[in-house]
């Protein structure tokens, strides 16, 4: 591995990481989209910047694009606030036009400027370690990676500064009001850290990664804990894991990191999607099914109490009267027989005691109606579940 | 080229034409299937598809290895609706919400598609270039075939439009109702959602993926500021779509160095911006001059009840009083006071005023009013 192969790995991963942490709180307050309409919303602030500093990796620059990307937010809120239109409608107004405007500027200007939209939706990381900061004649690096290597310092002190703040308000953001802490800070606080990471990456990996970057790792995440803490944690872990796995396919296959980078954060994205333990979509499906058999078999178990006389409790009555197939009333009988709830006298179906007492009680249950008593029931009664 | 030229030259030049007839085309589809989108709060539903569309794009070039752009669509429309799918998917089935779902598939689909286009790229095959058209799109390169093609598809919609009219209206505005009345509510929203994505998908080559999204919105939300009525709507945001359409591309034509995408979504832009401000109903100009107008009578009447119980307490309804005695009273300013002299319901006399009869029986009706009003 040659140290720009090196080089280019500490980049992308260091970008993980800074995205991973705006995205995880962009994500548990519900906008993620936000994050898509200030990487496009960024450009006129970078062509206007760079018609005034012509270096792509200058601070001002950086701080007119964040300005930009501030402005959208602000933007996307005034109109939202009009009531004439909803909120996801003005964010899908504002940022295309000022995408456009910044199109036009750069083709307006194409003799004089050195910059292609391309390059900044796209990025290229595979160039990032040859532009190089050379301070007083000694070389200190590429430059992309001092740019996002302060950035994320920087966030990373916010974050730690104001954890408790940024966990309140995202969770109870009336709590948060009432003990004193302004939402609109925090709120604009979040847009400025999201707006800064988001230039000051795009010219390594381009802007469309960043939202990856931002929203995939978190949203993994999430379906895998319920704590703030770790949920940040494995963000950052999924970003720079596949920030590196990502390198190494683009290496294999000869085609563009970011684009690579992306397609490893979908790959684990589906992955995670598809089996994650509690709240994936097999997991989801097979709870589906299993609920939907144990309230069938409710239901068998009070008709049953419900019918004291005999005809109504005929095996062969049974299929037609509650109107189930074939195999669904094997299924539910079966279970039921597991549990032992029923039993069988010549073809006649009838509750046990332990039937008797769990239907009794799922009656109360319905009729009261309090939450969350039934699983808890179910955990009481059921030596098989559905 | 002047505007006279253009205007010539629209009737007799076969790319220009084409363009021209291709971009109000497109406007009028997105405008009018946009409609639905905005209302069904699925605005951004537009810019996801768009972004997802791309990897379709690719794979249907490395499948086929031909340029043929509607079988480059195809790959897109199968693509754009997979990535559309995905999205209710992960809403329904986990506790991702709809933004993150959104934003989520819009990147991981659209990087993907970069990997593929940047892999395709590299491949010996001399056929490959023009497909990044597709991300910012090239409205030069529309030729006839097309234009048949969109025209195609722009009938088709307004004939699944007309067809399920009623659906359509009453799945958009009362869903479980839809339901209770028996119609097959998840046919009708695929079917709604179908001919989002293949709108979008259709403007690809014209505006391209990330300014698509635009395409869509702007007309309706323009459109949505100058009625209540949902058959007005898809009307006006269809005329609005098919205008920036052909502004767009008219300004673009007459200068130098302008993409047609952009300058298209900057003239929608400008539709909404001029709806929002000057639509008489919702918009913020004449919002703002209700409001004060409103206020001001507020003042008025403030003014003209203070006066009235001033003067109920004398036997003589029009016994002067001094001007003074008012400005302890807010509501009261000059202008106020002119304004109710040439009413005619107060007189002014150097430093004194005194109600009229007139004055006296409008603020006492005023009084009445506000009592018969809380029965």
């Amino acid at each position: 591995m040659s140290s720009a192969q090196f080089e280019i790995q500490l980049i992308a991963s260091l970008v993980a990481i800074a995205c991973a942490i705006p995205g995880t709180f962009l994500v548990l307050r519900k906008m993620a989209m936000i994050s898509d309409a200030i990487s496009h919303s960024i450009l006129p602030g970078i062509v206007i910047g760079f018609f005034i500093t012509q270096d792509l990796n200058s601070p001002l620059l950086i701080l007119l694009a964040a300005l930009t990307g501030i402005l959208t937010v602000v933007l996307v809120e005034y109109i939202q606030k009009t009531g004439l239109v909803k909120e996801d409608t003005a964010i899908g107004l504002v940022f295309p036009i000022l995408f456009s405007i910044g199109v036009i500027l750069i083709a307006k200007n194409a003799n004089d400027v050195h910059l292609d939209v391309d390059a900044v939706l796209l990025g290229e990381l595979a160039f990032a370690p040859f532009d190089r900061l050379i301070i007083s004649g000694v070389d200190v690096g590429p430059k992309s990676l001092w740019v996002i290597g302060i950035i994320l310092i920087v966030t990373i002190g916010l974050l730690i500064a104001f954890f408790k703040e940024l966990k309140v308000s995202t969770f109870d953001a009336g709590l948060a009001a009432s003990l004193g802490f302004s939402p609109a800070v925090i709120h604009y606080g979040l847009m400025s850290v999201s707006s800064i990471t988001t230039v000051g990456a795009f010219d390594a990996v381009g802007a469309i990664l960043v939202v990856a970057l931002m929203i995939a790792p978190a949203a993994t995440a999430y379906l895998l804990t319920n704590n703030l803490k770790r949920m940040l944690l494995y963000a950052i872990g999924f970003g720079v894991f596949c920030a590196i796995s990502g390198y190494w396919l683009a290496h294999g296959l000869d085609a563009s990191i970011a684009g690579s980078i992306t397609t490893m954060l979908g790959i684990v994205f589906l992955f995670v999607y598809l089996f994650a333990h509690n709240k994936g979509v097999i997991a989801v499906l097979y709870r589906e099914k299993q609920q939907r058999t144990e309230v069938s078999l409710l239901t068998f178990l009070l008709h049953l109490k419900n019918h004291s006389e005999e005809s109504e409790r005929h095996v062969n009555h049974l299929n037609e009267h509650i109107n189930w197939q074939k195999v669904r009333s094997k299924t539910i009988l079966d279970l039921a027989l597991k549990n032992n709830m029923i039993q069988f006298d010549k073809n006649i179906v009838s509750l046990t005691e332990k039937g008797e007492d769990f239907t009794t009680q799922a009656i109360d249950y319905i009729i009261t109606n309090e939450d969350g008593k039934i699983e808890h029931m179910k955990d009481d009664f059921f030596l098989f579940r559905g | 080229m002047d505007i006279a030229e253009y205007i010539r030259l629209v009737f007799s030049d076969y790319t220009l034409r084409t363009i021209t007839l291709g971009t109000a085309i497109l406007g009028a589809v997105t405008g009018m299937l946009g409609s639905f989108a905005v209302l069904r709060k699925q605005s951004l539903l537009g810019d996801a598809i768009s972004h997802a569309a791309l990897p379709g794009i690719a794979i249907a070039f490395l499948i086929t290895g031909a340029k043929d752009s509607n079988i480059l669509l195809l790959g897109a429309l199968v693509s754009g609706l997979i990535g559309t799918f995905w999205i209710r998917g992960i809403i329904s089935k986990t506790h991702l919400k709809s933004d993150t779902a959104l934003g989520l598939i819009l990147s991981l689909f659209f990087g993907f598609g970069m990997l593929l286009l940047t892999f395709i790229q590299k491949q010996p095959n001399a056929n490959q270039a023009g497909l990044d058209k597709y991300l910012f799109g090239q409205a030069a390169t529309l030729v006839e075939s097309d234009v048949w093609m969109m025209t195609i598809v722009t009938g088709a919609c307004l004939l699944v439009l007309l067809l399920f009219w009623k659906e359509f209206k009453i799945l958009l505005f009362d869903a479980d109702y839809t339901k209770t009345l028996g119609f097959n509510t998840k046919f009708i929203d695929i079917l709604i959602t179908t001919f989002i994505v293949l709108a979008t998908v259709l403007g690809l080559q014209t505006v391209g993926v990330v300014l698509m999204s635009a395409m869509l919105l702007a007309p309706a939300a323009a459109a949505r500021q100058w009625t209540n009525s949902l058959g007005m709507m898809v009307f006006l945001a269809a005329i609005f779509g098919a205008l920036s359409g052909v502004f767009g591309t008219a300004i673009s034509a007459t200068q130098n160095n302008l993409s047609t995408g952009p300058v298209i979504v900057i003239i929608a832009g400008i539709f909404v911006l001029f709806s929002f401000i000057f639509s008489p109903s919702r918009g913020l100009l004449f919002k703002q001059i209700r409001f004060i107008k409103n206020r001001r009578d507020l003042q008025l009447h403030k003014t003209l009840t203070f006066m009235f119980r001033i003067a109920e307490t004398h036997e003589n309804i029009s016994h002067p009083h001094t001007v003074k005695i008012l400005n302890n009273f807010q509501g009261f300013t000059k202008r106020t006071l002119q304004k109710l002299v040439r009413k005619n319901y107060v007189k002014l006399d150097g430093n004194m005023w005194s109600l009229t009869e007139e004055g006296f029986k409008t603020a006492t009706n005023l009084y009445n009013q506000q009592n018969s009003n809380d029965e």
